[in-house]
């Protein structure tokens, strides 16, 4: 709990300190009320395809999509039912719980899901206890140590880990059989100062960003150079063919697959097609890894999660072939075929404060970084609207350093910890938690957190402190139409 | 007793080196401190400066690879360090505002930036052109004050840009110089035009003098100039780019190396492959000269880049 609300008080203060005078006349608006997603008929149950998904183009695409959207709801269990593999390590059961806000799909929710794993029987009280930094009202965390520790428990800075470290065990479930494992010493890393935070990541429009080529992405960044604001960004490059990756808060994954792959192992235990094997702790990997008492809880041997190859006759074509793939390549068709959220013309604020804010956006610097539109995407093979399509996601998809203040120290591919992917901002107004770790509900106080010594963002946070507080207004006022 | 005392002494500094190894080894992980770093400068075991290694003292901008000194006076602070250069040979140098903060929306603040010319990914070969790049890149947000012009002011040529964004009221100050095949950029920026006039008459105080650089020559090392080449092998496929600018002493060995940016096993083998490398001295008037160039490793830049939009 400390070492949580530390940031917080940290961020806050140098609000005053850096915009002088604003913090009493400019105020975020929060999130913004209305539509979801901006979207007319989207609901948190129901996140809206894109178009052409919508209009079932090409035929049977949608009973694909909906599909996905079922299995992303679905409650794992250890053993037993339908959907099961749960474990022996996890964050939660559902990927639909963190992704959550303002619709599934999104990101970190108000009411924080995490906080009632213990309570919901979902892990055993007599063998978890809560960590001290998973509150009630957020945001949804997931954890890492960025270092090893000694024999002693002190961090060991000659070894970087940045491995994720669940949770929760399964161990005390009636499901679980006899797995007898430990959760993280997450005591012992508070006090080191060895731990960091990650939220989700919004995925709506995911298709699109998966969609951009590489040398589009890189015509943008040499369309930057020679800006007078501070800024050098990089690619994050894939470690297998050079290629540009750009799903994570470091870009560290290449593609939507994947993306579902990895989470589906991390984050819940999972076994899939990506990411066959079990996944001990990184600590717990070095050693013997996991007992042999946890493996193969499911009872069905490895992937847990795998291709349906004897999907019975169904009357439905459509339904029927869309119950064939895994788990983890519908979770990959449903972010690929979610629509991108759409910005509000006129709230907060009215439309010419918000087209204000834009200009003003653009004039400070913000869209060097926080690119507004990048044109355009490649012909698609899966649906038309993921064809030849203008990507409003406001990032340039490049990993930028962003100085000691935001810094993790954990290392992701081509990232190092102080470099980050420009978060795309569409749908930011109706996010609650900013920030990779989710440190801050307000947006002052997350533009604040761009300048630190290192920072490639300093020049343009100081332009934003050169404006006055109406023109201040006018730019939160813009993020929160996204 | 002298025997006792080294042995004190001994004693205090085994402590004192365990104390340290424990403080960096095994203490709490300090906050705000960039302990993982990605790809990275550095010049290990050169005595020599380095580009980004300036100093922002109490009312001035020291810099002893380009030979500068710069005094902004006492109103100016740097609060945040600028990032490491970019693989593109990109440099934030330092990052002024002004020391009551209260008063940055009418002062204003500054940036001192430095581009590589050996890498830069346009294809500017002058602060003309760089600047020209800029210019023609501006989007339709701004207005440009004042046409790239040249400007001669205490003795030093610059290139100067004004510009401003009528959506902020924000004005822009861009002066540029060339030193050793870099573009010095000093950017200033603020709500009054006034405080920008009075900050590039500033500039008037600054002094650029270096003793005796060596010639700087883009693609020394390519071609024939190399006598001796051993190529580093670099073991994992990063797929990054390296740029080095080394300085190639009269005999022909390269005797210093800085790596803008790479990741610290690069630098190391990269490094032991230079330290192999013989070139034909380079003559001014018959004399061998020190020569500084620029080497990419690992990524090639992407061919075709215009100048132009």
């Amino acid at each position: 709990m400390k070492t949580l609300l530390a940031p917080a008080f940290v961020m806050l203060f140098p609000i005053a300190l850096s915009f002088p005078g604003a913090a009493h006349s400019q105020t975020d608006p929060g999130v913004r009320p209305g539509p979801v997603n901006g979207q007319s008929g989207a609901t948190q149950g129901n996140p809206l395809p894109l178009a052409s998904v919508n209009a079932n183009s090409p035929t049977g695409i949608l009973e694909f999509f909906d599909n996905g959207l079922g299995r992303f709801q679905e409650e794992e269990v250890v053993s037993g039912g339908v959907n099961n593999g749960l474990g022996p390590r996890f964050n939660t059961n559902s990927c639909s719980s963190c992704h959550a806000q303002p619709a599934i799909g999104g990101s970190s929710p108000a009411n924080n899901p995490e906080f009632q794993t213990i309570a919901q029987g979902i892990a055993s009280g007599s063998t978890n206890t809560m960590p001290p930094f998973v509150t009630p009202h957020g945001p949804t965390l997931e954890v890492r140590f960025p270092f090893f520790t000694n024999s002693n428990g002190t961090p060991n800075r000659n070894s970087p880990n940045g491995g994720v470290e669940d949770l929760f065990t399964v161990s005390g479930r009636p499901d679980a059989g006899t797995c007898n494992i430990q959760q993280p010493n997450f005591r012992q890393a508070l006090q080191t100062n060895n731990i960091i935070f990650r939220i989700p990541t919004p995925i709506f429009g995911a298709g699109l960003i998966e969609n951009i080529d590489d040398a589009t992405l890189m015509a943008n960044q040499e369309a930057q150079a020679g800006n007078n604001f501070g800024i050098a960004g990089a690619f994050n490059r894939n470690g297998n063919d050079g290629t540009i990756a750009r799903f994570g808060w470091k870009a560290q994954n290449k593609s939507l697959l994947v993306f579902a792959g990895e989470a589906y192992n991390v984050e819940m235990g999972i076994t899939n097609e990506v990411f066959a094997q079990e996944r001990p702790l990184p600590q717990e990997e070095q050693n013997d890894g996991l007992p042999a008492n946890c493996l193969n809880l499911a009872g069905r041997g490895y992937p847990e999660d795998a291709t349906n190859f004897n999907v019975p006759a169904n009357h439905d074509q459509a339904a029927q072939n869309a119950q064939v793939p895994s788990d983890v390549v519908l979770f990959a068709e449903f972010m690929r075929l979610l629509a991108p959220p759409v910005p509000s013309q006129s709230s907060p604020g009215g439309a010419p404060s918000i087209n204000a804010g834009f200009a003003l956006f653009k004039s400070i610097g913000c869209a060097v970084c926080h690119t507004p539109a990048i044109r355009a995407t490649q012909p698609s093979n899966v649906t038309a609207s993921l064809g030849n399509a203008t990507v409003k996601a406001f990032s340039d998809f490049e990993i930028h350093h962003m100085g000691a203040g935001l810094a993790d120290n954990v290392s992701q591919g081509g990232a190092g910890g102080d470099q980050f992917r420009t978060a795309p901002l569409w749908g930011l107004g109706q996010r609650i938690f900013f920030l990779h770790d989710g440190r801050t509900t307000n947006l002052m106080a997350a533009i604040a957190a761009h300048r630190s010594s290192g920072s490639e963002a300093t020049q343009v946070t100081e332009n934003f402190a050169a404006l006055s507080n109406g023109q201040q207004q006018e730019v939160l006022n813009f993020l929160r139409s996204l | 007793m002298i025997r006792l005392r080294l042995v004190i002494i001994a004693a205090v500094f085994l402590l004192l080196d365990a104390a340290a190894l424990a403080i960096s080894q095994g203490g709490p992980i300090p906050a705000g401190v960039i302990l993982v770093k990605g790809t990275w400068s550095s010049a290990a075991g050169s005595p020599l400066a380095v580009p980004e290694a300036g100093v922002v003292s109490q009312d001035k901008y020291d810099n002893a690879y380009f030979g500068l000194s710069y005094a902004f006076g006492p109103d100016w602070t740097q609060r945040y360090e600028g990032p490491p250069p970019s693989d593109a040979g990109y440099y934030v140098l330092a990052q002024l505002e002004p020391q009551d903060a209260a008063l940055h929306s009418r002062l204003g603040h500054f940036l001192i930036a430095a581009q590589d010319l050996f890498f830069t990914t346009t294809s500017a070969h002058s602060a003309m052109e760089f600047v020209n790049y800029y210019r023609d890149h501006l989007g339709e947000d701004y207005r440009i004050e004042r046409a790239t012009s040249k400007l001669r002011l205490a003795g030093h040529d610059f290139v100067r840009l004004d510009y401003s964004s009528p959506a902020s009221g924000l004005h822009w100050r861009v002066l540029a110089m060339e030193v050793r095949c870099h573009v010095l950029e000093f950017v200033f920026t603020s709500s009054d035009a006034r405080s920008l006039d009075r900050l590039v008459t500033s500039l008037g105080t600054m002094i650029q003098q270096s003793a005796s650089p060596p010639v700087c020559i883009k693609n020394f090392a390519d071609g024939d100039t190399v006598l001796e080449r051993e190529e580093p092998v670099l073991t994992e496929p990063r797929f990054n780019r390296v740029p080095a600018r080394i300085i190639i002493d009269q005999e022909g060995r390269v005797k210093h190396i800085h790596f803008l940016s790479a990741f610290p096993e690069q630098a190391r083998v990269i490094t032991e492959a230079l330290s192999q490398w013989r070139f034909k001295p380079y003559l001014v008037n018959g004399q061998p000269v020190e020569v500084e160039t620029g080497v990419v490793f690992g990524r090639a830049p992407r061919a075709g880049i215009s100048a132009q939009p």
